[in-house]
């Protein structure tokens, strides 16, 4: 069902997915606030620029335009780095595009610790961010496959979406035969010791940890939790209930994201499967060079999935280790 | 709509009433134009002005600030008579910037829309951020009524900050500005006359008071939230349908 790593990288799959669904639908437009090419949509200004909108350095006004434009029949996706999307016009998202239940869809590229750019450019906070407010969809995927086939999934979404998309390399990890669904989340690997629901970027890392489980007779099934909110919540009950523990891994804190969703789940279905969350432990994520170390440094390694599951099956034993999988120019393999 | 409840957003009608008439009276094709309320506390005049032109009835006024009502005290979604829900204040101008662009988009080249913002609201940073687009996009659709009605919660806006000069701010961010009396509703509408003509996005500076036009509400009321008990209620009242009585001679 998913390839092994290394993964085969893709570049601006996402852009390349809305110049596509863009061409058929003259009813979306294309805002950005200063990051068109980091965001992808460089393809989408320079093929179709009259629906195109170069919002400049002004989050606000930026959300306030993509309200009035959907409330005028056309479908804005808006476009700029998670942080800038959910901090600075939290308001505006809330009163403008919210409550009125608009079919805005804000894209923030560059999730969780994935930047290096320190805490003013890490989104660790967004998706708690935008899964508190009535009505918005919130979607973190895990590859290429996902991010094309999600922007025809949203596109005709009532209500406003976010989605965050990890930004430049962009791992391919299902085949085209994978479907993206809204409504359902994907268990990958079925197994009967471990429930592993991940989400976004900690997906590839999931599976990874999964095949070393396996090989030490863990048996895990990993789920890809694609879509946040609304969460499947038949999915999330069903497998925990299979499973002697739960594990959420996410790109994000641990306070008000999938962790934080899978356990109002499990709480309220009185699940008797213990619950660990792995992702930022309530913390800002200071000392980057480089993505890879942070990762590390904060909790969201492979290795610390491994030790996690581990340790929550009761094991005292030493847990073991992940190997590393040696990358190429082009390939992606999780930290 | 205001004496049912003792107290509310009264200087605000006050301050914006002239404003109001200028704008459903004389600018606004209804069906055709949009409306833009920035200060969703302003809704109450929007919605007397409307009534007065026919476009709202009598019996939806009398809903006005009533539990369960589709009429409240700050506009909502379910607020008939409005194009943008507003309430959060410095959100209306990027609204119809919106709408603005959107009518390039969809080739909509006869809309207008209408912002009514007030000088409070200009200490908020998105105004600026939907006024510097406005202007680098020369949107000559819009046109904003800005009351400068020196009035925010704190009291005087003057105390609080300098927001002056207003029309070299907007001028400088590529906006035609006219300066007017507020209360004047010929000049007013004038201005608006003009504006429509001209290429760059434009606003009508309108200079008021919250107590204009009742002489019976005290030096000092609050003109953000005013209180009026009954026997105030009743002196405005008089001396609205004295005037009418007069006016109508």
């Amino acid at each position: 069902m998913v390839s092994d790593p290394p993964y085969r990288i893709e570049l601006k799959p996402y852009g390349a997915a809305l110049l596509d669904l863009a061409r058929e639908r003259p009813e979306i437009v294309c805002l950005s606030g200063d990051l068109t090419r980091q965001c992808e949509v460089d393809l989408f200004r320079d093929e179709i620029p009259e629906r195109f909108v170069h919002a400049g350095m002004a989050e606000a006004n930026m959300m306030g335009m993509a309200a009035a434009m959907a409330r005028s029949g056309l479908i804005p996706f808006v476009h700029t780095f998670g942080v800038f999307a959910t901090r600075r016009p939290l308001d505006q998202i809330i009163n403008a595009i919210a409550y009125p239940h608009l079919p805005v869809r804000i894209v923030g590229f560059m999730p969780g610790i994935s930047s290096p750019g320190g805490p003013s450019h890490q989104a660790i906070d967004d998706v708690a961010l935008m899964r508190s407010l009535p009505g918005m969809t919130v979607i973190d995927v895990a590859d290429a496959t996902e991010t094309r086939q999600m922007v025809r999934a949203v596109v005709d979404v009532a209500g406003p979406v976010y989605i965050r998309l990890k930004r430049g390399e962009i791992p391919s990890i299902f085949p085209s035969s994978h479907e993206f669904s809204l409504d359902h989340a994907q268990e990958i690997t079925p197994g009967t010791d471990v429930a592993l629901f991940a989400s976004g970027m900690m997906l590839a890392a999931a599976l990874r940890a999964e095949r070393t489980l396996h090989e030490h007779g863990v048996s895990v099934s990993v789920v890809n939790v694609p879509v946040i909110k609304p969460i499947d919540a038949e999915t999330v009950r069903r497998v925990a209930a299979r499973c002697r523990v739960a594990v959420t891994a996410e790109n994000h804190s641990i306070i008000g994201g999938l962790g934080s969703a899978v356990a109002e789940v499990l709480a309220e279905a009185a699940s008797a499967t213990p619950l660990r969350r792995v992702g930022l432990a309530d913390t800002y994520a200071e000392g980057a060079g480089s993505a890879s170390y942070l990762f590390r440094k904060y909790g969201l390694s492979t290795q610390h999935l491994v030790e996690t599951a581990w340790t929550a099956l009761g094991r005292h034993d030493q847990p073991p280790e992940a190997t590393e999988v040696p990358v190429d120019a082009g390939e992606y393999a999780p930290v | 709509m205001v004496a049912r409840h003792g107290f509310g957003y009264l200087g605000q009608a006050l301050s914006s009433a002239e404003l109001f008439a200028a704008l459903y009276g004389a600018a606004v094709r209804y069906g055709t134009d949009r409306i833009v309320v920035s200060p969703g506390h302003y809704v109450i005049a929007a919605f007397a002005a409307a009534a007065e032109m026919g476009h709202a009835d009598d019996a939806l006024l009398a809903q006005y600030g009533r539990d369960g009502s589709a009429v409240e005290a700050i506009g909502t979604e379910r607020t008939p008579l409005l194009d943008y829900t507003c309430g959060s204040l410095g959100q209306g101008l990027s609204a119809a910037v919106g709408f603005a662009v959107a009518d390039r988009i969809l080739g909509h080249g006869d809309t207008r829309t209408f912002a009514v913002i007030s000088d409070g609201e200009v200490q908020e940073g998105q105004v600026w951020e939907a006024a510097m687009f406005a202007g680098h996009h020369h949107l000559d659709r819009i046109t904003v009524l800005l009351d400068a009605n020196n009035s925010q919660v704190d009291g005087p806006v003057d105390e609080i900050t300098t927001i002056e000069p207003l029309a070299d701010k907007w001028t400088a961010f590529g906006w035609d500005a006219f300066d007017v009396d507020g209360h004047d509703v010929a000049a007013i509408q004038s201005a608006l006359g003009q504006s429509i003509e001209a290429e760059r996005p434009q606003v009508v500076i309108c200079r008021t008071s919250t107590r204009h036009g009742l002489a019976c509400l005290p030096l000092d009321a609050d003109g953000h939230f005013i209180k009026l008990d009954p026997n105030l209620a009743a002196a405005a009242i008089d001396e609205l349908e004295g005037r009418l009585a007069t006016d109508g001679q």
